[in-house]
């Protein structure tokens, strides 16, 4: 073994280990471990979403898991379209602000949102009423409609995207949340919580130049991921998506996704969404292409989901 | 005596009071001001009459006809700039090269009202306007838009940079992507033009080149209340001829060109003697010296003639004009879009948004409410208001690209941004009602273009991977996916519902020929509303996994 590779395994290994001991320590500190073991994923149907949230956060060992003190947050919702809430183009403000303020609860030195959105970034803050929600919460929306807001990252193991500009807030952050809402999508065929990740980066031209299903999954592999995927199920798109057009697009299922797979959270969407709509996974091949990226599993059953009905 | 002068005060009050809401309405890139801030611009003659305001004009004409000319020195944003510029000027200087270098000249009513008669004449005939080119509104509007505007914004970014350190986005980056280089360069010329003219000559512009000055010159000349000066007690100094940025003020003869005066008043403040007045009284003059007022009936008679000499000139050139105007019409393509223009002499490509050679000529997409790119062409002053206005940032000043009589228009440029479904702005505050003002249910089914599918330059075809980008940003689904192959699915588009608004070719990624571009409609046309379908109760009790 070289010198140099021998110092590169250490400084991998030893990262790898400090990522251990903090999933080690968060474990210890929040002692619902001891007792059982925390799902790998969690679906509630039938509440409001800051009801659904609370208890899926509480059957993954509270927020306190994933959000340490004094840590830089940041979340993720979609804001992509200037659409009011029923129109289900954007996250649920309402889960969003139960999101900012379970973070600042857990001690979070700040929580900042943002989108880089398709339609103008104000009006779209401003319809999907996202905006009022996080400042409401006490956290801190961020424009995303500039360039200058964008700094240039690697994708060392990205297939098609190799370099990316991603949103600087998220640079900066301690921790990520990503929080999707589930809709049709005319492009990916379904936008959920990879597809979510076309709102951190300046340069989207780039993805639908270059197999847009394989620059979802490679951006996926950027080295800083979500230390959880919320998918909003609340009310979901399930035509015409992503803008929609009317309300005949929109159907309401009531129901929450929260999991630290990115993979295996899109494949439980996109389940959840055939019951909707026809939708093959083969079709929305960035969810395949993720599992091929070492991102997670498709295989559902190969997890432990809590699923809970209120 | 030294007279007080309130009247000065109430002047530089009531231009502040125009002045100050114009200019910030013009650079207000947060779209803080409320749009009806655009009121103060429908006063404006220019605006007025070509947007057939009548009540607005008539308004002004009689205030003239009583008071003179103080539109000049408050209503008008390029009057009340020129008299900052002369302010600037004259504190850089001493008094007697700087605020009193002014004297007395004779007035050029030939050129003025020449280029009165061709302004309104093309106004009304709608050849490509020489109102464009000569308002001192739009001349303004230029100024503020292109030159103002880009330092506001980059001050703001700056700002915002510093405050993005400390965690406050209140203020925000903005790109500025309105300015184009010929919206740039009219700006850097009518400014350089106002900084030249104020500091050789005063309000030379105003009084020669300016066509709503000469127009007001017109009712002004007799006004009743008019500035007159006292020959028993006037010493004959010339300090208020110094003073007199019209050049109006003959101290020799004792008389003022009321067609020029400006109403600045600053003549009154100046006279040490007190001997000036702003006054309806006429008898006092008449009695006191015969000589000075047979002067100022010659010149009053010698102008009126002039005018009328030149009017009917201008009158008999009339056939002359609108045969150039029907040359220019006939000089646009005529043979559509079909046309292959091998054997075609027109100026093909000309117009081309890609900027590819062998392109056919496209039309300028004009904003809804403009019903037909003749009728816009017809009114628009170029001001650019509605380019500092727009939210999506899409409308752009032309250059040459589709004529000279499209020069320093906007257009829809659909490169980096498309017109938002919801918002009608640009038709709000229009002054001319070039952009008539509509609803949102209007402009949802107003077509001002067509979306147009090239299948072989577009990703799914060429390299057969998902895209669908353009389907995404229509807010109609005027452009649908449809099956291709495999799971693929490719774009469609159903005219009968696009409506133009450029979100499919803003969002393009392929280059350097788009694969979906709107082609301009030269009337808009009216589609049907997206049909409202049936909402199904859709009910699902299980996670399905």
């Amino acid at each position: 073994m070289k010198r140099r590779d021998f110092i590169k395994t250490s400084v991998m290994a030893g990262a790898a280990l400090t990522l251990n001991f903090d999933k080690l320590g968060a474990a210890l500190s929040s002692n619902s471990m001891a007792v059982e073991q925390v799902p790998d994923m969690v679906a509630i149907m039938g509440g409001e979403p800051e009801v659904m949230l609370d208890k899926a956060l509480n059957e993954l060992g509270g927020i306190g898991n994933y959000i340490k003190k004094g840590q830089k947050v940041v979340i993720k919702p979609n804001i992509g379209w200037d659409r009011s809430p029923e129109m289900a183009g954007n996250t649920n403000p309402k889960l969003v602000k139960a999101l900012v303020k379970k973070c600042l609860d857990a001690g979070a030195e700040k929580v900042t949102v943002f989108d880089h959105t398709c339609d103008n970034w104000q009006k779209c803050y401003e319809t999907s009423g996202i905006e009022k929600a996080v400042k409401e919460a006490g956290g801190i929306i961020m424009p995303g409609n500039d360039e200058k807001y964008y700094k240039e990252v690697q994708i060392p193991n990205g297939v098609k995207l190799k370099s990316a500009k991603i949103h600087e807030a998220l640079i900066e952050a301690d921790v990520w949340i990503n929080v999707p809402v589930l809709k049709n999508h005319g492009g990916a065929k379904m936008t959920c919580a990879m597809k979510n990740y076309m709102g951190i980066v300046w340069d989207r031209r780039y993805f639908h130049q270059n197999d847009l299903q394989q620059c979802i999954a490679d951006i996926c592999t950027w080295e800083k991921k979500p230390v959880l995927n919320i998918v909003d199920a609340y009310r979901i798109m399930h035509q015409n998506g992503p803008q929609g057009k009317t309300l005949a697009d929109v159907a309401t299922l009531k129901t929450l996704i929260v999991s630290p797979n990115i993979v295996a959270i899109d494949m439980a969407a996109l389940n959840l969404f055939n019951q909707v709509k026809k939708l093959d996974l083969e079709a929305v091949a960035h969810i395949g292409r993720g599992e091929a990226n070492h991102l997670g599993t498709t295989n559902l059953k190969s997890l432990n989901i809590k699923r809970i009905k209120l | 005596m030294k007279k007080k002068n309130y009247l000065k005060g109430v002047r530089v009050l009531l231009a502040l009071l125009f002045f100050i809401p114009i200019l910030l309405f013009f650079v207000d890139f947060a779209d803080l001001l409320p749009d009806q801030t655009h009121v103060w611009l429908q006063v404006q003659i220019m605006p007025a009459l070509l947007g057939s305001m009548w009540i607005a004009l008539i308004v002004q004409l009689l205030l003239s006809v009583v008071i003179g000319r103080l539109y000049c020195s408050t209503v008008c944003p390029a009057g009340v700039l020129q008299d900052l510029i002369n302010w600037i000027y004259g504190k850089c200087r001493t008094k007697k090269n700087g605020i009193r270098r002014f004297s007395y000249h004779k007035p050029m009513n030939v050129l003025r009202y020449v280029l009165l008669f061709f302004t309104l004449v093309s106004a009304f005939s709608g050849i490509a306007s020489v109102a464009l080119w000569l308002d001192p509104y739009s001349n303004f509007g230029r100024i503020a838009s292109n030159l103002f505007r880009p330092l506001v914004i980059w001050t703001n970014n700056g700002l915002a940079e510093a405050l993005m350190a400390m965690d406050n986005y209140s203020l925000y980056q903005v790109t500025v992507s309105t300015v184009t280089t010929a919206g740039f360069i009219s700006g850097i010329i009518a400014l350089l033009l106002f900084i030249g003219l104020t500091v050789w000559r005063g309000r030379l512009f105003c009084n020669t080149i300016c066509p709503v000055g000469s127009l007001l010159s017109l009712f002004s000349r007799k006004a009743v209340f008019h500035i007159a000066i006292d020959p028993e007690s006037c010493v004959g100094c010339g300090l208020c001829e110094h003073t007199c940025k019209a050049e109006a003020i003959n101290s020799k003869d004792k008389t003022v060109d009321m067609s020029r005066c400006v109403d600045c008043f600053n003549c009154i403040s100046v006279c040490a003697k007190g001997s000036i007045s702003f006054t309806a009284k006429q008898t006092k003059k008449v009695e006191a010296s015969v000589q000075p007022v047979r002067q100022e009936m010659s010149t009053t008679t010698n102008s009126r003639r002039t005018f009328l000499a030149t009017g009917a000139t201008v009158v008999s050139t009339l056939p002359a004009v609108s045969a150039l105007a029907q040359a220019l019409h006939q000089e646009e393509c005529q043979c559509g879009d079909d046309c292959d223009h091998a054997n075609c002499s027109h100026k093909h490509g000309a117009g081309n948004r890609q900027g590819h050679k062998n392109r056919k000529k496209w039309l300028p997409i004009t904003p809804p409410g403009s019903l037909s790119i003749e009728r816009f062409k017809d009114l628009c002053t170029g001001c650019h208001l509605c380019v500092t206005q727009c939210p999506s940032q899409v409308l752009r000043p032309a250059g040459m690209e589709y004529g000279f009589d499209y020069l320093l228009k906007p257009h829809m440029s659909y490169l980096n941004s498309y017109c938002n479904y919801e918002c009608t702005v640009c038709s709000e505050v229009c002054p001319t009602h070039a952009i008539r003002p509509i609803t949102k249910e209007e402009k949802a089914t107003t077509q001002v273009g067509v979306a147009h599918f090239f299948i072989n330059r577009c990703i799914v075809h060429t390299e057969n991977t998902d895209c669908g980008a353009c389907s995404e940003h229509c807010p109609t689904q005027a452009v649908q996916m449809m099956p291709y192959k495999g799971t693929l699915t490719i774009p469609q588009v159903n005219p009968d519902l696009c409506i133009g608004c450029g979100g499919c070719e803003s969002i393009c990624p392929v280059r350097p020929m788009r694969a979906i571009i709107i082609k301009a409609n030269d009337v808009h046309k009216q589609v049907e509303k997206p049909k409202q379908e049936e909402v199904k109760e859709i009910e699902v009790t299980d996670f399905g996994f």
